[in-house]
């Protein structure tokens, strides 16, 4: 099968929406004429038209509430929020507008609205351009939240994402722009809610979300020379959340470690730690660790950034060989 | 229409005021709208208009009150119409209560676990194995990281646990005799190395069950005993006698005994077995005897304090899972003790039941093997022989013995006043090696206070 | 005057339902049977209505947390709005938003918003899809003259000039934004002058008039249709009541006697229904059937809310996805 990047991914899913829908249109920030400023939407422009892939204003509010509004009124807009780090700007018109509007008014109306938007620490991008807040919008019920971690996942799941007729913020980690895998052609959905294991074992579960999942990967192959072998589990979406085949997964192991790039204090991991806490209690064999970011802004020097402050494959192996202590 | 003029709701947080100063006066005319009086919340104060127009019939709620808000302050009636009688008290009404809000079901936590005791750590998965195998944490021993006890360390012992016992260490020729013979030899105390059961052992049980057999004793109830033996005679000692004296040197030598005595009052306890023993002979075709009521008062103890039904084996106290409680009945040869089953579960009735049938089997030789060997706990009483009170020896492999001495009347002293009440002197033996003062002391006194108060301590099981 | 006396009359029969509405309001929040907050608006009337009445079913308008003068004016019903405040399952949200989230889809209200300023992004965004399908319809948004100081508000008057998308933004300018006036929350007095700011017109009416309201609603309307963009209509008017009930003294903590009386001389209703006889469009028996028919809808609405059932507890879980 062919090999794509991850942007080539996202790009060839936008495509090919539009052009089975003529409803879709994009808002955002550069997307027009720049292509996006990660290339996410290169070619776009030239060939729907500025009506159809509109450069925005820089207007987060704007450009949420255009989302909301138009999807009320019966298009279907992707919109694109070019930082996840600028998302606060327009916090009001994604927690309180577009998730609760449903709700609010007893389901009288349908917002079928795709939130774009970027993520992830490694290029020096600093406090304002580099943050992985993903866990922060599981907190408000009515959004729901995918984080794809491959190529082949991304265009799925977008797929997916535009079909669903809720408000779907749609994280893509900047950092995986470059990465190839296999993506098949034409159309295909990934469905929500289900968690996938991109490799089975007995000792360890690791639940990794973005690009933590190939950090988690890589530790994996090596832990396995070592004759220890890990279970890695990608959630593919925080809301829904697949609880079933991560608890299953645990069950197996009895010992969990999560790697997420969100900072420590109410990280997804969090979440995680909580729901086994509830649900699996009589299987734990260990405690349950978090890798995380610690709990400071995007450090700019690359020596902060890149060696302490992204988790990185010997902070997930350490972690391993401490929930190992107790086997 | 009369309509009601409230004390309004003003907003999220006021929840009660007091009017300060009534604007118009019962009688008066007033229009919509009109301020009728000044209110003084916890916040502000502030004039409430009349929500229609008519006459002011009456003010419930007086000046400088503090009342609930939406509390009926006064009403307002057409000209001419009378007021409802329900208004006609001056009276601070309630308002209509309002529903409460329905509690929603929140997902519980599928599993709760019970606190282990502070020092022992142990991870979530190895408490609930050991839970769910009815093991106590105090017992295995943590390798993990501060000594947490992991779930490897609870699958372990229990392997360990499943390997010994029942099957107890025992000598392949112990082994064969003991199928042999057909003796099950699980609570045979063995003397071998690490308290291996060896072939010695598993005579000497044969022999203490063949006690039973071999003489079939009268059904009176008092054996005559010593009368047999005449003075200047020379008695070889029989097989069963060499028997019984290897194993009491062996239990008085091997378990340093430590005795104690309490007196336990039986008024109460004669009073309620007075109350229910002719009904229940009626009902159950059993008599309760007052020994019933000790078996089950030293089961119930038993289980507060287990280390007494425990035995000694090799390096280990092997606390017993069972309560079987053991009553020595006198035979013409020697004593044997059949024990109630699980005695602690078991309703006075049905312990009734068990003592009295095994107690007549044994005079009758009809026990089996089981019924003697099962005991954890031995209760000995020569009440009959007007002992007050004596020591026992401890029925090995056993680790605790209550004597039971005889009931009589005696002078006590209660209140600063001198009564005569029924009183009775038990004892206590248990092996020191395994048994401190301090737990023996608490257990005598825990299964006093029990006879003592028997409707709070038997109420359970009738 | 050159509009039809049916429209008149039907104005002063919506102004009329709104002000018996909210007065309905008045009593029943005073008894607790309204949970929550409301901010009533009496004395706005001529606002919502004489804009509102440019529209058709088909048009939508964003409303404020003081919505219930906008949501009867643009067609919401009596009995499904009153049920909504006392929180029956009956109600336009089925009890799930109450007084500051009413919204009648049908009717083309987008809803009523809790946040101040939040409604102006939406209406404009509920315009750009208008004018990608290309509907012929327009969006009003309402918003106060606190909400004009807003950045939201900002960023949509921007984007809606830019994209010259259908819409009208209607201050309604009551010179408080809750306690604090005019004077002391902006550095101007007419906001019709930011309109400059994003290159579209600016105007101002006098907000208790209800057909200088209508008339220059229906130019912004024109303008919009005809791809021409926003308009900022600002209507000066006044709240007679309280920010919200509760709010002690009619708000005499931060107005005066004085202010409030003046104000309350130019009722809109009571001018109107001068107007009207003075004009000979309609006689005073006329007038009076209207308002006791108005009346006694009210009262039936009340009825309906009264004896309408509370949701189920369980339905607090629905209708959070499609």
């Amino acid at each position: 099968m062919r090999q794509l990047t991850f942007r080539e991914a996202v790009v060839e899913a936008l495509d090919i929406a539009m052009q089975r829908d003529p409803k879709i249109f994009l808002l955002g920030e550069d997307i027009g004429y720049y292509g996006g400023l990660f290339q996410a939407t290169q070619g776009l422009m030239q060939k729907y038209g500025e009506d159809r892939v509109m450069d925005s204003p820089i207007s987060e509010s704007a450009i949420l509430g255009a989302g909301i509004g138009s999807a009320i009124v019966g298009v279907h807009p992707i919109v694109e929020i070019m930082n996840v780090d600028f998302m606060p700007v327009c916090m009001d018109q994604l927690v309180n507008q577009a998730a609760k509007m449903r709700y609010m008014f007893g389901g009288q109306m349908k917002i079928p609205l795709v939130i774009r938007t970027t993520c992830g620490a490694g290029r020096g991008g600093a406090a304002h351009h580099a943050q992985a807040i993903h866990a922060v919008f599981m907190h408000f019920p009515g959004i729901k939240i995918v984080v794809p971690a491959t190529p082949y996942d991304v265009k799925g799941l977008l797929f997916t994402a535009i079909e669903d007729e809720n408000p779907v913020l749609f994280i893509e980690d900047k950092m995986m722009y470059n990465v190839k895998g296999e993506v098949p052609e034409g159309y295909y959905t990934v469905p929500f809610g289900q968690a996938v294991i991109r490799q089975k074992g007995k000792d360890v579960t690791i639940v990794a979300t973005l690009r933590m999942v190939h950090k988690a990967l890589t530790v994996a192959e090596e832990m396995e020379k070592e004759g220890i072998a890990i279970e890695v589990v990608d959630p593919r979406t925080l809301c829904p959340l697949d609880k079933d085949t991560i608890i299953n997964s645990f069950k197996k192991t009895g010992k969990l470690v999560i790697v997420d790039e969100g900072n420590r204090v109410g990280n997804f991991g969090s979440e995680i730690a909580s729901i086994i806490a509830e649900e699996a209690v009589e299987y734990i064999q260990a405690p349950i660790l978090k890798v995380t970011a610690p709990h400071v802004p995007v450090p700019y020097s690359p020596v902060l950034e890149k060696e302490f402050y992204i988790p990185n494959e010997e902070r997930i192996k350490k972690a391993v060989y401490r929930v190992l202590e107790f086997s | 229409m009369a309509v009601e003029v409230v004390l309004p709701a003003l907003g999220l947080t006021v929840e009660k005021g007091t009017i300060l100063k009534w604007l118009k006066r019962e009688g008066d005319i007033v229009t919509k709208g009109e301020s009728l009086f000044e209110v003084e919340t916890e916040k502000v104060t502030t004039e409430v208009e009349s929500p229609a127009s008519g006459i002011l019939k009456k003010i419930l709620i007086p000046e400088g009150i503090e009342v609930p808000i939406l509390t009926v302050v006064a009403v307002i009636t057409k000209q001419g119409e009378s007021l409802p009688d329900k208004y006609d008290m001056m009276g601070i009404q309630k308002p209509q209560k309002k529903e409460e809000p329905v509690q929603i079901h929140i997902q519980e936590a599928s599993f709760s676990m019970s606190s282990g005791p502070g020092e022992i750590k142990a991870l979530p998965a190895a408490r609930w194995l050991a839970k769910e195998e009815g093991v106590s944490l105090s017992l295995i021993k943590g390798s993990g990281p501060g000594r947490s006890i992991l779930l490897k360390d609870v699958k372990s012992f229990l392997a360990k646990e499943a390997q010994r016992g029942p099957k107890i260490l025992i000598t392949p020729t112990a082994r064969k005799l003991a199928d042999k013979k057909g003796i099950p030899f699980t609570s045979i105390q063995g003397t071998g190395i690490s308290g291996r059961v060896v072939k010695a052992d598993v005579l000497e049980a044969e022999a203490r069950f063949k006690l039973a057999e071999t003489r079939p004793v009268p059904t009176s109830v008092k054996p005559s005993g010593l009368s047999k033996y005449k003075l200047g005679q020379i008695v070889p000692m029989s097989s069963i006698r060499k028997v019984i004296a290897k194993r009491m040197a062996q239990s008085k030598f091997t378990a340093p005994h430590v005795y104690f005595f309490n007196d336990v009052n039986m008024e109460k306890l004669l009073a309620l077995r007075e109350d229910v023993v002719t009904d229940l002979e009626e009902k159950e075709g059993i008599r309760i005897s007052i020994n019933d009521f000790f078996i089950k008062a030293v089961a119930l103890s038993l289980k507060e304090y287990p280390i007494l039904n425990s035995m000694v084996s090799g390096e280990e106290i092997r606390i017993l899972p069972e309560i079987n409680v053991g009553l020595a009945v006198a035979m013409e040869n020697g004593l044997i003790v059949p024990a109630i089953p699980k005695a602690d579960q078991l309703g006075l009735v049905e312990i009734a039941r068990y003592r009295s049938d095994l107690v007549e089997r044994a005079r009758e030789a009809r026990l089996t093997i089981e019924e003697t060997e099962r005991g954890t706990f031995t209760i000995s009483s020569l009440a009959q022989f007007d002992i007050t009170f004596f020591t026992a020896i401890l029925n090995p492999p056993q680790s605790g013995i209550l004597t039971v001495g005889k009931v009589e009347e005696r002078p006590v002293v209660r209140g600063g006043q001198v009564m005569i009440q029924r009183m009775v002197r038990q004892g206590l033996s248990v092996d020191h090696r395994i048994i401190d003062g301090a737990v023996a002391a608490q257990f005598l006194q825990s299964l006093k206070k029990k006879l003592e108060n028997p409707y709070s301590s038997f109420f359970s099981i009738c | 005057m050159k509009v039809a006396k049916e429209l008149l009359l039907e104005m002063l029969k919506k102004m009329l339902e709104i002000r018996y509405f909210e007065e309905k309001v008045v009593d029943q929040y005073a008894r607790g049977a309204v949970p929550g907050l409301a901010h009533l608006y009496i004395g706005e009337e001529a606002v919502a209505v004489g804009a509102c009445m440019n529209l058709t079913d088909e048009d939508y308008i964003t409303s404020t947390h003081r919505g219930h003068g906008h949501c009867i004016a643009k067609g919401g019903e009596l009995k499904p709005m009153m049920a909504e405040l006392f929180g029956k399952k009956t109600g336009y949200c089925k009890g799930k938003g109450g007084s500051m989230h009413i919204a009648a889809f049908d009717k083309g209200i987008l809803g009523a918003m809790g946040i101040v300023g939040s409604g102006g992004p939406i209406a404009v965004g509920a315009a750009l899809g208008i004018k990608k399908q290309n509907l012929d319809r327009v969006v009003i948004c309402f918003f106060g003259d606190g909400a004009s100081n807003e950045g939201a508000t900002h960023e949509a008057m921007n984007f809606a000039s830019l994209h010259k998308v259908p819409i009208i933004f209607v201050c309604e300018n009551n010179l408080y934004g809750i306690s604090v006036a005019q004077h002391r929350h902006q550095a101007i007095k007419d906001i019709a002058v930011r309109a400059a700011g994003y290159n579209m017109p600016g105007v101002i009416v006098d907000g208790m008039d209800v057909l200088a309201v209508y008339e220059e609603v229906k130019e912004a309307v024109k303008r919009a249709k005809s791809g021409k963009g926003p308009t900022l209509v600002e209507c000066k008017t006044y709240r007679f009541r309280g920010h919200h009930e509760g709010d002690p003294n009619m708000g005499l903590r931060y107005r005066t006697k004085e202010e409030i009386a003046d104000w309350r001389r130019r009722c809109p209703i009571e001018t109107f229904k001068q107007k009207l006889i003075k004009q000979m469009v309609a006689k005073k028996k006329e007038i009076d059937e209207i308002e006791e028919d108005v009346k006694r809808r009210v009262e039936e609405a009340f009825v309906y809310a009264m004896e309408s059932p509370f949701p189920d507890p369980e339905e607090t879980l629905e209708d959070l996805f499609a």
